[in-house]
């Protein structure tokens, strides 16, 4: 490889600080580092960043260079920022500290000896850079460079710019470092620097001033504490996050050396992103003996920034051509909700509503009042009808999510509690499973067993997402925009479809009907599902799989970025909609105040409507929602109410689906003749029957000439 | 064939590397192992520095990478020669007084992985004997303590050596007085340097004797994982200098501390106590019993397997009161591991609850029967679940950020151990937060077969594959996946310590040999179910239709029928399932749900 042209590369450097301009909204034109280099001059700011973007941009290969051998780099440009400065000093700097007196009274000391034009001064006694420059060169990766896992930062990383995500574990006080060490002679008197560039450094044995050599006194060298240079330092352990780490290993560390500015920019437990170059490190002294052999490595830091643990960049990537092309294979809806914990057989009703629980609705604010978009389910059921096992999913599959049992949390509790700190004596609010999973998901495992003071806080929480906490003297609001995944056995063993939910479940009507659904998983016997469900198992033992279903099952990884994406829209409900969803609510009302209900149905219904209308239209990656969205929206509240009555009731009684579609449509009638099918179809469909059962329905009371249908089947017509 | 084995005595790092390929093609060939010193069975002591040993153990830890100068240049300053080194399978440059590294120029370097490995946990007695037996080398003795080791120290390192030795000496008088705890904080920097031995040996198990090695691995090697077993080749290193009690004293003003001293000393132990392996070759072990044998036909196996059946099943038979039906669940949990891992689902795992032991009569009656089963079985534990077991243990593996090293706890455990829980040690107390969490690791650990590992920051899900086995009073507080009430016979119960003394008596050591052999054997047997099961969905079918609410029969009992009809399939010698042994499945889980539901009504 041919040697690059270094002086042309620093000609490009000051060419590129000089004419760099951006122009923003407003058309003014910006001088990015001309102001920046003004700011140095003044002594306004320490950090000089060069963002690697900017000099992508200019100079593509460059900017690559830049990256393959950075610390070469960043003396280049801390020379040329340097010889730049005086032509930016408009004006006179007030020293604001001993060492700036010190690098003025150093610069005049050395224009006064170099009156003498010609005279080389001894080199050792010529001011190391580092003493007389007070700013920082860092760069600033370029954006569009992905950032490596620490497993994956090795020996060819070497010298070059890195980017590395993680979790800060430890980090150490942040202590002066010296850079260039200053020395007085106690013979002669003259000084002698020293620059550390290592983190260990031997101090010269013997003065070696021209006076000291010629006389041969060789005087003692004094470390002189003023005159030095230090710099704050600070080392940070961080270690990979926990998705980095493959099955079965332990996580690994990298240390971090900050220096000067980026020095206390992360405590532990911050998710940091940081830059810098990868470098060894030498062993000196008495380890080097004894090791020898090894070379501890390091990142020097260029920039530390901490991440918010809910925008990983994971989720930000778009998602590639293939993984389009798989989403946009077949019915994505029912699809996905089928990737939902895949092992569990069936459930598929239950697994759409999960999946919206995932996705969730939006929210709104008219006028000041909140109302929440995210949607809250309970899970009931039998024991060992793998409601856990969902709830486990969905917890692992969350970006954000706190799994806990209703009466498993303690201390912190499911809401929060004031702590006293043990160092300072100071009060904290630490925030219990409900705070942590703001924005994400709780699930909740035995509800039922929550304990009291819980059970009063989530009210609150489950309507206006937040808590209230008044205790110790702090009075305070913590946000909780949480959506509520809760699994409650029935209080007598078995659930007991002739009381109602709340003798069964043992929990107030005002909670519950904060749910948008509750789902009552049971387990029945049936002889065409159990042999499906048999041969399914049997499969799962033979061949140590699953078995291939019609629609392979998405994977995690793609269901939560796909997730992430829908999270992106805000749907509205069109006008146009509203008296639909008015008219839906209406039936819903009245047929409750008709029938034998067990469920409350109440406004709070409606606006599970449209909440799960809106997730749909999110799935769907629209901006209004649909028809179609309200209508299954309506049938999954349909379904869930389903599942806490008695069908088995109804089955005896000999009401089958064609004797209620019968009824569905009388209703319609009302004191009318006549009936449009489509309208039939599309209650029906409400309620939860398939249109080849409506069909069949027809037909059979077409037979029996109870109505009579029109030629163009449009219209029926009652005898 | 002879002089293959003394070529492996003689070689060193250097000799090897000359030769790498060929070297390794010898090894592999090699028809045993058993000349190369093994030194979990010959004291690393007894070993000079340099030599190729073996060691069996456990990932217990994994470190970061080191760095290291794979070649490198010596320039001898009294005769200005200049010669080319390697640092592969070294710690120390072995340099002489007036020799410099160049670590300027013609430096290469390479990365190595850096492991713990612990002697394998749990490992019982007589499989330690026998491989004692198949493995110590007798002529190691003779010599002991070569002068080879010291002549490659320069003279300041001998005292050193000896330093090393009498501080371990010191550090076993420390354990003594019951301070175990590695001194942190300001005082380490007081009197420094004082940490227990079994703070650096970092076993999950106490008051077990274990030896642990930091083992070094130049290829990558993704397939290891943490609490894999291993068979490890390699050079010893035990140059007392890499201790890291033998830092020297820095200046904290001038040199910011990189590692704190607790870590450094953690990770440098005296060598005379943890020895350093380079390895030239790591074996993933299936399993660590040293009866069998690597290569054996699978139909031998399984045409043997009755035999060794029926010997176990009278023993066992006799042990638990003449209670038939509990020895056969007990065979059937002896073989068993996890054989599918799922998202949310594993199979094979057969955590087995014997409760209704007559402890009232012989209160010591769950140890009595372990001592037993440990005479069966290549690796257990036994845990007496007492609250202060409960409230004092550390069950769960943890971070420790200070030493910066996994801090083992007693689940970590390799495959295919069997832990035992003794519910009959509990009292009536409180458990505080410790204890709590340690009963949910349990509990965890029965369900998921997954323990999770404290990374402070964030947990970590390890799989595991531990049997777990409850001795209980009543129904155990843990969950289990077979309940199994005991019936003892009256006749039995009254002669119960007249039958621990016959059945010793009767399992001669060639009889438990057979026994030990058959229970790895049979885990390792490659088990089918037929595509014809037709009477499996028939029996579903029906039974789902006499299910009653009361009677449940859920997709859950379908697995649980199906994990056992393999291991009763495979403890008879069948690698198929078949219709007889369905039906032997169908009428013991029959006869066990009645049993537990007549125990239960009798409570009522």
């Amino acid at each position: 490889m041919a040697m690059r042209d270094y002086a042309a590369d620093k000609e490009a450097f000051k060419n590129f600080f000089i004419d760099f301009c951006q122009t923003d909204e407003e058309g003014h034109k910006l001088f990015k580092y001309s102001e920046q280099l003004t700011k140095v001059a003044h002594r306004e700011q320490v950090a000089f960043v060069v963002e690697l973007d900017d000099l992508h941009e200019v100079n593509e290969e460059l900017a690559e260079a830049v990256c393959k051998n950075t610390r070469r780099y960043t003396n280049m440009v801390s020379d040329v920022v340097y010889e730049m400065l005086p032509d930016y000093k408009h004006k006179e700097v007030v020293a604001k500290d001993a060492l700036d007196v010190y690098i003025e009274h150093r610069i005049m000391l050395e224009a006064r000896n170099h009156r003498i034009p010609g005279e080389m001064r001894d080199p050792r006694n010529r001011y190391p850079p580092e003493l007389i420059r007070r700013f920082e060169v860092y760069f600033k990766d370029l954006s569009t460079s992905k950032s490596v896992p620490i497993r994956e930062v090795k020996a060819e990383h070497i010298g070059k710019l890195v980017t590395v995500r993680g979790i800060v574990t430890r980090c150490t006080d942040v202590k002066p470092l010296l850079v260039v060490a200053t020395y007085s002679c106690s013979a002669c008197g003259a000084e002698t620097y020293q620059p550390v560039r290592a983190l260990q450094f031997t101090p010269p044995p013997a003065c070696t001033a021209d006076e000291c050599r010629v006389n041969k006194t060789a005087g003692q060298l004094h470390l002189q504490t003023r005159g030095s240079r230090f710099q704050k330092f600070q080392e940070l352990k961080i270690q990979e996050h926990s998705d980095q780490v493959p099955v079965g290993h332990i996580p690994r560390q990298l240390s971090v050396y900050c220096r000067g500015e980026t020095t206390r920019r992360a405590q532990p437990g911050d998710h940091v992103a940081v830059t810098g170059i990868f470098l060894p490190l030498l062993n000196a002294g008495f380890r080097q003996i004894v090791q020898g052999l090894l070379s501890d490595t390091y990142l020097e830091a260029h920039g530390v920034t901490c991440l918010n643990q809910s925008d990983e960049s994971e989720m930000a990537e778009a998602l590639t051509e293939e993984e389009l092309a798989e989403l946009a294979e077949e019915d994505l809806y029912s699809r996905m909700a089928r990737s939902l914990a895949p092992e569990i057989y069936g459930h598929e009703d239950v697994k759409k509503a999960l999946l919206l629980l995932l996705v969730g609705g939006v929210d709104k604010r008219p006028n000041g009042m909140k109302i929440r978009g995210n949607i809250n389910i309970c899970l009931m059921g039998d024991p060992g009808v793998a409601k856990s096992q969902l709830l486990n999913y969905i917890h692992r599959l969350a970006p954000r999510s706190q799994y806990t049992t209703g009466r498993g949390s303690s201390g912190v509790g499911l809401t929060a509690a004031v702590l006293k700190d043990p160092f300072t004596g100071e009060m904290m609010l630490e925030g219990g499973a409900l705070v942590l999973a703001d924005q994400g998901v709780c699930c909740i495992d035995e509800f039922d067993k929550m304990a009291d003071t819980d059970r009063t806080a989530i009210h609150e929480v489950m309507e206006q997402q937040t808590i209230s906490i008044a205790k110790a003297g702090i009075m305070t609001c913590l946000n909780a925009r949480v959506s509520i995944l809760a699994a409650a056995n029935p209080a007598y063993g078995r659930y007991n479809p002739k009381r109602t939910i709340e003798q069964n479940i043992q929990l107030p009507a005002a909670l519950l009907s904060r749910f948008d659904l509750l789902w009552l998983i049971q387990d029945k016997p049936n002889r065409d599902k159990d042999l499906e469900l048999a041969k399914h198992i049997a499969y799962v033992h033979q061949h140590c799989t699953q078995p291939p279903s019609r629609t392979r099952a998405l994977p995690m990884r793609l269901v939560r970025r796909y997730v992430a994406l829908t999270r992106r829209k805000h749907p509205a409900v069109p006008t146009a909609l509203a008296d639909y969803i008015v008219s839906s609510y209406v039936e819903l009302r009245r047929e409750a105040r008709n029938a034998r209900d067990v469920t409350f149905t109440s406004a709070r219904n409606l606006l599970a409507i449209l909440r799960l209308s809106t997730a749909l239209a999110r799935l769907r990656l629209s901006d209004i929602v649909e028809k179609e969205d309200v209508s299954e929206a309506i049938r999954l509240v349909e379904m869930s109410k389903q599942s806490l009555q008695h069908v088995e009731e109804n089955v005896q009684r000999g009401i089958t689906s064609t004797d209620r579609i019968f009824a569905i449509v009388r209703d319609l009638a009302g004191s009318n003749k006549t009936v449009k099918i489509a309208d039939v179809i599309e209650r029906c469909v409400d309620k939860g029957f398939k249109p080849d059962q409506v069909d069949a329905c027809i037909e059979e009371y077409e037979n029996l000439n109870v109505w009579q249908v029109n030629q163009v089947r449009t219209k029926i017509t009652f005898m | 064939m002879h002089d293959l084995i003394s070529d492996f005595e003689s070689v060193t790092p250097d000799t090897w590397l000359l030769n790498e390929e060929l070297w390794k093609e010898k090894l592999i060939k090699l028809p045993n192992w058993f000349q190369i010193p093994l030194i979990n069975s010959n004291a690393s002591h007894n070993l000079p520095d340099g030599t190729l040993v073996r060691f069996r153990g456990m990932i217990q830890d994994m470190h970061n990478p080191e760095f290291y100068f794979e070649e490198f240049e010596v320039y001898n300053t009294i005769t200005n020669e200049i010669k080319n080194k390697s640092g592969k399978y070294r710690d120390t440059a072995h340099i002489l007084e007036h020799e410099k590294i160049n670590y300027t120029e013609n430096l290469k370097s390479g990365q190595r992985q850096t492991m713990v490995v612990v002697s394998i946990p749990g490992f019982n007695n007589w499989a330690q004997d026998i491989e004692d037996k198949q493995n110590h080398l007798k002529h190691l003795e003779q010599h002991p303590n070569t002068s080879k080791r010291l002549s490659q120290a320069g003279p300041k390192l001998k005292r050193s050596y000896d330093e090393a030795e009498e501080e371990s000496d010191a550090m076993e008088v420390v354990d003594n007085d019951g301070n175990k705890e590695p001194r942190t904080g300001e005082n380490e920097n007081v009197s420094a340097n004082v940490v227990s031995r079994e703070h650096l040996l970092n076993f999950p198990l106490p008051d077990m004797p274990s030896k642990s090695c930091i083992v070094k691995i130049y290829e990558e090697r993704e397939d290891l994982k943490l609490n894999d077993m291993i068979e490890v080749i390699g050079f010893l290193s035990v140059d007392p200098a890499l201790s890291g009690e033998f830092q020297p004293e820095k200046d904290p003003l001038l040199e910011p501390q990189l590692e704190t001293e607790i870590e450094s000393i953690t990770h440098n132990p005296p060598p005379s106590l943890v020895p350093r392996l380079h390895a030239v070759h790591v074996k993933k072990l299936e399993h660590c019993n040293p009866l069998v044998r690597e290569s054996v036909d699978q139909g031998i196996i399984l045409k043997e397997a009755n035999l060794a059946r029926e010997h176990l099943l009278k023993a066992l038979t006799e042990l638990l009161l003449g209670d038939k039906l509990a020895a056969e669940y007990l065979i059937c949990h002896l073989i068993a591991c996890v054989y599918l891992r799922q998202e949310t689902m594993n199979l094979g795992q057969f955590c087995l609850n014997l409760s209704n032991l007559p402890i009232q009569k012989y209160p010591d009656y769950a140890k009595q029967l372990y001592d037993i089963i440990k005479q069966f079985v290549t690796k257990s534990y036994y845990l007496p679940l007492t609250i202060n077991n409960m409230n004092t243990l550390a069950l769960l593996p943890k971070k420790d950020y200070d030493c910066n090293r996994l801090t083992s706890g007693v689940l970590q455990l390799s495959k295919d151990t069997h832990l035992i829980l003794d519910e009959t040690k509990m009292e009536q107390g409180r458990l505080d937060a410790t204890g709590v969490s340690n009963v949910t690791a349990l509990g965890n650990l029965i369900k998921t077969q997954k323990v999770e590992y404290d990374f402070k920051y964030y947990k970590m899900d390890f799989n595991s594959d531990v049997s777990v086995l409850i001795l209980s009073e009543g129904k155990s507080l843990l969950p289990s996946d077979y309940h199994v009430p005991v019936r003892p016979e009256e006749s039995s119960l009254e002669i119960f310590d007249a039958i621990v003394e016959a059945a010793t008596y009767y399992l001669k050591e060639d009889v438990m040999n057979i026994i030990r052999a058959y229970l790895t054997n049979i885990k390792l047997v490659k088990y089918t179910i037929n595509e014809d099961i037709k009477f499996v969905e028939d029996d579903f079918i029906e039974m789902r239709s006499k299910a009653s609410p009361e009677n449940p029969f859920t997709a859950d009992d379908l697995h649980r029928l199906l994990v056992l009809a393999r291991l009763v399939s495979l403890s008879r010698g069948y690698d198929s399932l078949n219709k007889e042994c369905w039906e032997l499945t169908k009428n013991m889980e029959n006869e066990r749900l009645h049993r537990v539901k007549t125990r239960t009504a009798s409570t009522f």
